[in-house]
């Protein structure tokens, strides 16, 4: 009786230690702490020069501890982390594709009714603030080479029908079976369909179109590669693709804990025109930068946007 | 950047990165350490338990290798619905697969200790805590050092995928790499550290362990 009893005293004392190790947080890794603010970051480029803008102004700003969940597969995977308390804020939300994909609704080709329509549902239903634009709207577009577009004379969406048949596109894998402003909805809008279409990670697609494997691509307007392979953009005539202004989400009871923070992030509103996001994508796309150092680079060069409060 | 050859590209790389990559190293060693440290701290007792109790030991290596079994990426997973995305599930995923080796060679190793040896403590009017710690422990140290050298060379790779539930770490560039255009010279500049990393700390563990081999 006596050995057992020196036993659990044995195995009290490890699960006591490695409780105390687990409640000092792990010294030395930032975010597994109570009291730190958890910035959620998707795997694309943008988005994760926008988290570590924010954790770079929070840093500089306050004195709070900054983490970042990086890598999350979908705008949803990074409302789930906000909703279920897991991130405080998430980098880079678009309001077009969390009116249809988080929020279930049709597609509203009206900029500014859609963006109010989505603030309040976000703040009354989900309890998360939306910030205004940083500046620039990350939408889809459609992308050939310029020999193609010399090929067949392609302008606008509308002039692939004739060749859509014949033609192999490479789209983002997300986009294939989204409501709304998927594919299925693009056969409907535009009244064709292409011979072969491959989902793929977003970040190949203009590899695949530039060395001629893919016909046409379905990109995001912000990409950097889209200057530097001379891709010709074509225009979405029937104005299919709703508005994606670019916004940081905060939770509520974040900005709340931490009433510092709201104006912190606010210093970003507006501040990163298409033109800069290109440039930054392309850094970290192309010339083998970090998006961490991309984004340190630009707040130093910008002073950290110090005395401009909005 | 197409103008540079792939060795050129990682040299640029790592003068424009460098600090970036340093602070992905020592996340991806902590979170790797943590986790052994955590499973040494729960195994060793466990193993000295079920080495004095011999029928227990087949039943908690059983269950022990029955998690060894489940794929890395599956048993993230896992753990992520009830912790959720972060560090911690990283650190609780690599505590896991820390066990069996470290549970299997304290066990291996306290049993290996010559029976006659014991007696003679015995003989001497040790207490059994004596024994423990005077001639069980001291034989069997480098044994169980093996254990946790093999632990954490395994916890540095379940660690670089531990970028899936956005622990940061190596991982973090390696997956960086296969989304850039040209991006070779990003995923070798993640994976390479990882490599040394694991290298490394085994041939540094391998040292430690000669150096508690009592009979050595």
């Amino acid at each position: 009786m006596k050995h057992i009893k020196r036993w659990l005293l044995m195995l009290g004392f490890s699960l006591v230690s490695v409780i105390g190790l687990a409640g000092c947080g792990f010294p030395g890794l930032s975010g597994s702490s109570s009291d730190t603010i958890r910035i959620a970051s998707q795997n694309t480029t943008e988005q994760q020069i926008m988290a570590y803008m924010l954790q770079d102004m929070i840093q500089h700003d306050s004195k709070l501890h900054t983490t970042i969940i990086n890598n999350l597969g979908s705008g949803t995977v990074s409302f789930n982390a906000l909703k279920n308390n897991q991130a405080d804020i998430s980098s880079i939300r678009f309001v077009g594709t969390d009116l249809t994909t988080i929020m279930g609704e049709n597609v509203d080709r009206n900029r500014t009714r859609a963006t109010n329509h989505v603030r309040e549902t976000f703040d009354k239903k989900y309890h998360m603030t939306y910030f205004p634009s940083y500046g620039f709207a990350d939408t889809y577009v459609w992308m050939v080479t310029q020999q193609t577009a010399k090929k067949y004379n392609l302008n606008t969406v509308s002039d692939m029908k004739k060749q859509a048949s014949k033609m192999s596109v490479g789209i983002d894998q997300i986009w294939l079976n989204r409501k709304g402003d998927g594919y299925d909805g693009f056969k409907q809008a535009y009244g064709f369909a292409f011979g072969q279409v491959h989902p793929m990670q977003i970040g190949l697609v203009y590899d695949a179109v530039a060395a001629g494997k893919m016909d046409a691509v379905l990109g995001y307007s912000t990409d950097g590669r889209i200057n530097s392979y001379h891709l010709k953009l074509l225009k979405d005539n029937k104005q299919y693709f709703p508005p994606y202004d670019a916004s940081a989400v905060a939770t509520n009871k974040v900005l709340k804990k931490h009433p510092e923070l709201k104006p912190i992030i606010a210093k970003l509103n507006g501040k990163i025109s298409l033109k800069t996001m290109q440039t930054l994508n392309y850094k970290v796309d192309n010339d083998l930068m970090e998006p961490e150092v991309v984004a340190k680079q630009y707040l130093e060069q910008h002073n950290y946007f110090e005395g401009s409060d909005d | 950047m197409a103008h540079l050859n792939l060795w050129e590209q990682l040299l640029y790389y790592y003068q424009h990165n460098g600090v970036y990559v340093l602070s992905q190293f020592s996340r991806h060693f902590l979170i790797s350490v943590y986790g052994v440290l955590i499973a040494a701290i729960v195994g060793i007792p466990i193993g000295i338990f079920i080495a004095h109790h011999g029928k227990l030991s087949g039943a908690v290596i059983g269950i022990a290798n029955v998690i060894q079994t489940i794929p890395s990426l599956a048993m993230l997973s896992i753990i992520m619905i009830g912790l959720g995305l972060g560090v911690n599930t990283v650190i609780v995923t690599v505590f896991l697969y820390a066990l069996l080796p470290i549970i299997k060679n304290t066990d291996t190793g306290m049993r290996n200790v010559n029976p006659s040896l014991l007696d003679a403590g015995k003989g001497m009017g040790m207490t059994r805590l004596q024994l423990l710690r005077l001639v069980e422990l001291p034989l069997s140290m480098s044994v169980i050092m093996a254990g946790l050298r093999n632990a954490l060379v395994l916890a540095i790779g379940i660690t670089a995928i531990g970028t899936f539930v956005g622990a940061g770490g190596l991982g973090d560039i390696i997956i960086r790499g296969t989304n850039a255009t040209n991006g070779s010279a990003i995923i070798l500049a993640g994976a390479l550290p990882t490599a040394l990393m694991a290298i490394i700390l085994d041939v540094a563990l391998a040292w430690v362990e000669k150096k508690v081999d009592p009979t050595a």
